[in-house]
């Protein structure tokens, strides 16, 4: 199956896939739709389609997307939302893993009041058991060129070059939802690194918005990148709970991100935590981190 | 009532930090006898684009009373865990009409500032145009409007003085522990059987019992006592962008499932009309997620017939930390939908009444008419 073969710890923007890889999930769902009970070939793993996709669900797996689409894209000023999910099949299998089949629409996260275009992303995305987080392979219309797509994230890294260490800044946004105008970049990059983060965690059955910046550890723009450490307030649906995760994460204009993060939970034992360079160039960009 | 509610106020105002606002003692005294020499000081100012704590939200009550009292009275529900007073606003135009109650309550989860902030736009609309709105005009005519602000009211002061995304009441547990019962888990709707926790660590808390919480016994006797006039129960929420109908304890519909849902879509189309909006409609276990004890299923169980939660703006960019700058915009197509469900409830009562009467004046008719035969 073809989400199993992709390898998850590099995605490779403008990566083309061979033709076999191409066939394989139309040649799936071919079969998926041809009654999952008949036993296929080593492929199939008995998969259910699900007659009726519940909305949620599939909501739940397009954000899921959308959050690995931030992540990989890196770029704050053009960090997308969902706006609506337009077709989707979901099937699952005995092991009560789901995959989805999704196309869906998105909008400009820090879009202006009134301003309204909408792109279109169509993704496959994959819940195991054993790894949590979802295998998600998407490709969304071009918004924004990327010529001045590249040019907004640089404008966006000069302006934060210029601000002040925002270490005394309590929350953003404050208790009304005001956030200064000169910290908003702030904002749109906490988002972009809460987005892998966010990705990692989503489950069929929990998804995550990101609340409030609660505290800011570290701003540093030495050595061009911005080094930021931060702790935002991630809410989780559907246990309610608010979720604090200490990101620190590294960015520069056009370039991979680079996160790592640590989640405090409060039901389960065990923390999540987690690493990740975006990058196939891992390990001499790692030591500087 | 009156003195009382004063000298509560008064006592209040020298607490610091007990009606949720951390202010010094002085400006504190200054602003009570500010208040006591100009008795509608707060209305005349008041910004309903702005979230306000609770100290404000009390005082707005007895100015609106005060000022608006050929049609509105404020009634007192009972004592939240923290001793606090519940009022809700009753308005209602005078006249000899039978008349069915629409109730809406705002802020059960302390964390979710529009919905109180819409509570209070729902109620200066009425106040400020059901003389000249014709529409509103006709609502008064048979429907009385029941309107409580904040239901959780300690957890709402503790969003501003201590910790903004709490959600909780405020009760203790577990020897002093641990906080907080989900109030919207605490009803007497298949209570803590789905989607709720028997955790007083856990956020969906449904508490020791159904109906264990002062704040939660306060509303759901009162609600009891008039169920029987009781058209419309509407409990407002955020974020979500959604309009609910029962149920969430099951993927069971109630029997009257398909009129709430046109009557919900109607209402969204309103809303979307506005502004652009879009809100999805339909039963909590199907778009939202399995729950157990709401305010709603409780509700229509009890059989009051149109039963709904509004989850209102966003759909997560802001979440429950909704900026100010969009408060107006929020309650005016929530408006929108909210009269838009009122003209239906309205519509189905008034066609029924004046359609039972017809029926029974008919059958009066044929049983003089058959009594006159036999003689």
């Amino acid at each position: 199956m073809q989400l199993r073969r992709q390898p998850l710890s590099a995605p490779r923007p403008g990566d083309t896939r061979p033709a076999a890889q191409r066939l394989a999930v139309p040649l799936l769902l071919l079969l998926a739709l041809q009654g999952a009970a008949a036993s296929g070939g080593p492929e199939d793993s008995g998969w259910l389609q699900d007659a009726e996709p519940s909305s949620r669900l599939l909501s739940q797996a397009a954000r899921a997307a959308l959050h690995f689409f931030n992540f990989r894209a890196a770029s704050p000023s053009a960090l997308q939302v969902l706006a609506n999910v337009l077709d989707g099949r979901s099937w699952v299998n005995q092991k009560k893993e789901y995959k989805f089949d999704l196309v869906f629409t998105t909008e400009f996260y820090s879009a202006e009041e009134g301003e309204k275009r909408l792109g279109k992303c169509s993704a496959q995305v994959f819940f195991r058991n054993e790894k949590p987080r979802p295998a998600v392979n998407v490709t969304c219309t071009q918004l924004v060129k990327k010529e001045r797509r590249q040019e907004e994230d640089y404008q966006l890294y000069k302006l934060m070059k210029q601000l002040k260490s925002p270490l005394n800044a309590v929350s953003i946004p404050d208790s009304h939802g005001y956030i200064a105008p000169s910290l908003r970049p702030i904002w749109d990059l906490a988002f972009l690194g809460s987005s892998y983060v966010m990705w990692q965690k989503s489950t069929p059955f929990l998804h995550y918005y990101m609340s409030q910046i609660s505290s800011v550890k570290q701003w540093k723009t030495n050595d061009d990148a911005i080094d930021f450490d931060y702790t935002v307030l991630l809410h989780e649906f559907s246990t309610q709970e608010i979720i604090p995760c200490r990101i620190h994460l590294v960015w520069y204009p056009s370039k991979p991100l680079k996160v790592k993060y640590h989640c405090q939970e409060r039901q389960t034992p065990e923390e999540a935590s987690g690493t990740e360079e975006g990058s196939a160039v891992a390990l001499t960009e790692l030591s500087n981190f | 009532m009156k003195p009382l509610l004063g000298t509560f106020y008064l006592l209040g105002m020298l607490v610091p930090g007990w009606l949720g606002y951390d202010r010094s003692l002085t400006q504190q005294r200054q602003e009570v006898v500010d208040k006591v020499v100009s008795p509608w000081r707060i209305l005349e100012t008041y910004s309903y684009n702005r979230y306000h704590p609770m100290g404000e939200i009390y005082q707005w009550m007895s100015e609106i009373r005060e000022k608006y009292t050929e049609v509105v009275t404020q009634h007192f529900l009972g004592m939240t865990y923290e001793s606090r007073p519940m009022y809700y606003l009753k308005i209602s135009q005078p006249s000899s009409n039978p008349k069915k109650i629409i109730w809406m309550d705002c802020g059960i989860h302390a964390r979710e500032w529009i919905a109180p902030a819409f509570c209070q736009w729902f109620v200066k609309e009425i106040l400020q145009n059901y003389e000249d709105n014709s529409r509103i005009r006709r609502l008064l005519k048979n429907l009385d409007f029941y309107v409580l602000p904040v239901f959780n009211i300690d957890g709402y002061i503790y969003t501003w003085t201590t910790d903004r995304l709490w959600r909780k009441s405020r009760s203790s547990h577990n020897n002093g522990t641990c906080f907080g019962t989900d109030l919207n888990r605490n009803f007497d709707a298949s209570w803590c059987s789905i989607g709720a926790s028997h955790n007083c660590e856990s956020l969906t808390f449904c508490g020791m019992g159904p109906m264990s919480e002062p704040e939660t016994k306060a509303v759901s006797s009162f609600i009891e006592s008039k169920k029987e006039n009781i058209a419309c129960f509407l409990t407002m929420h955020s974020y979500g962008q959604l309009i609910l109908v029962p149920y969430g304890y099951t993927k069971n519909k109630s029997n009257n499932h398909e009129e709430l849902i046109q009557v919900g879509q109607k209402a969204a189309n309103a809303l979307k009309a506005k502004h652009g909006t879009n809100y999805r409609v339909g039963s909590s276990a199907d778009i939202l997620y399995a729950t157990s004890g709401s305010s709603r299923d409780w509700a229509r169980d009890i059989g009051i017939p149109f039963s709904y939660t509004f989850e209102l703006r966003d759909n997560g960019t802001y979440g429950f930390v909704l900026p100010e700058t969009q408060i107006q915009a929020t309650c005016e197509e929530t408006m929108e939908a909210v009269l838009s469900v009122l003209d239906d409830v309205y519509e189905k009562y008034w066609y029924t009444n004046s359609a039972r009467k017809a029926k029974s004046t008919a059958l009066v008719l044929s049983l003089l008419m058959s009594f006159m035969s036999l003689l």
